[in-house]
């Protein structure tokens, strides 16, 4: 895991120096996990290539500006974060949720324990959770983001990833131990 | 550590149940790189554009210093040249400091960092300030009549910005400095558990 933080840093580096063979492998690295993240966001296909590739070319135009290389994942993951919702809230279809009603429940005490094999499943679970909900459950599935770092991402409050994370994984939680049962 | 392999494993297999399709992920990269190398080229375009003009501006205010009858005129088309190159030439030694204080800046501090920054922010906005200042004397000083006020305005003018040009690579060489002692104590860092290690051994 640490091995391949620093090969990222130092490929990030390397895009710094406006080194194009890092930059293609920077690409190959992490089209696929963020393919996935998008289309949790976004789903239609087309729309999500279109966001990728702005998210590409906004990396590549400001790469030089990122400090800390290691930061890397996050900086990229609000970047499309952001170029989706932009896109969302040209079709009106961004519903910011707010967390009044459910900021008292947000201890995090809904542990998740998913093995592998249940991968399929959660990931058909997902397309069941509200966007804001899905959007975090996914961040925190497959980059292992921590609270500080989704808020960073996503542009909100830590209680406010909190709050969402709890109501996803509780939801998960609920169907998972269901499908356990059977 | 089986935790975290276990999480890795779990996001890898959640991944490849929604993979992107491998034609049209090669597609895209295809059309990215190119948008990239457009990208590229176009930036090299405008920065040789610029100096292009920028030398050819410096070049016509010399042509024209040659040109002229008046003496003050003369004199202040020969400052307008070497305003022009010496300033262009400033902007570039910026741009090798900025490179060096930008390595540097990644092992420093949050509060050192910032530090670096204002300062580099004051430095700016007083280079900013000289070439506009200068700027504007060199504009008056088209209308002096006597030669020797021409003159003096021209050296005060280039003084300036003679100023900046030492300055920047100084500074350069400082951050080098900064540079290679980092560099040092990195290696003494690395050095000495080996040396613990050797010492135990023996």
């Amino acid at each position: 895991m640490e091995q391949d933080k620093l090969s990222n840093a130092i490929l990030v580096l390397s895009c710094q120096k406006r080194d194009e063979p890092a930059f293609r492998e920077l690409v190959n690295r992490w089209e696929p996990r963020l393919y996935y993240y998008l289309r949790r966001i976004v789903e239609n296909e087309n729309d999500v290539w279109d966001v990728l590739q702005e998210t590409w070319l906004a990396v590549f135009q400001n790469i030089r500006k990122l400090q800390d290389p290691l930061k890397f994942p996050t900086w990229l993951y609000r970047i499309s974060h952001n170029k989706a919702v932009n896109l969302l809230r040209k079709e009106n279809r961004y519903a910011q949720i707010t967390t009044e009603q459910i900021a008292n429940h947000y201890e995090n005490n809904t542990t998740i324990s998913v093995v592998k094999e249940q991968a399929e499943l959660v990931h058909k679970l997902l397309g069941k959770l509200k966007l804001a909900h899905r959007e975090i459950i996914t961040l925190y599935f497959i980059e292992g983001f921590s609270i500080n770092e989704m808020a960073q991402i996503i542009g909100a409050s830590e209680g406010t990833v909190k709050s969402r994370l709890y109501y996803a994984k509780h939801k998960l939680h609920e169907v998972l131990k269901g499908a356990n049962h059977v | 550590m089986s935790e975290t392999n276990s999480k890795k494993e779990f996001a890898e297999n959640l991944i490849a149940q929604d993979p992107p399709p491998a034609d049209k992920q090669q597609r895209h990269k295809e059309a990215l790189l190119k948008k990239i190398e457009h990208r590229m080229c176009l930036q090299k375009a405008v920065i040789i554009a610029i100096y292009t003009l920028l030398f050819l501006a410096a070049f016509g205010a010399f042509m024209l210093r040659e040109h002229t009858d008046n003496v003050v005129h003369s004199i202040c088309w020969g400052t307008v040249s070497l305003h022009i190159l010496l300033w262009s030439l400033v902007y570039i030694l910026r741009g090798i400091c900025m490179e060096m204080e930008g390595l540097i800046e990644k092992r420093l501090g949050n509060d050192e960092r910032r530090r670096h920054k204002a300062e580099n922010l004051f430095i700016t906005i007083v280079a900013i300030m000289a070439f506009v200042f200068s700027s504007f004397l060199l504009y008056r000083s088209f209308s002096l009549t006597n030669a020797l006020k021409a003159v003096q305005t021209a050296v005060s003018i280039l003084w300036a910005t003679i100023f900046f040009l030492i300055f920047y690579p100084f500074r350069t060489a400082t951050l080098i400095g900064m540079l290679w002692f980092e560099y040092k104590k990195m290696e003494l860092n690395i050095t000495k558990p080996e040396e613990q290690n050797s010492k135990r051994q023996a």
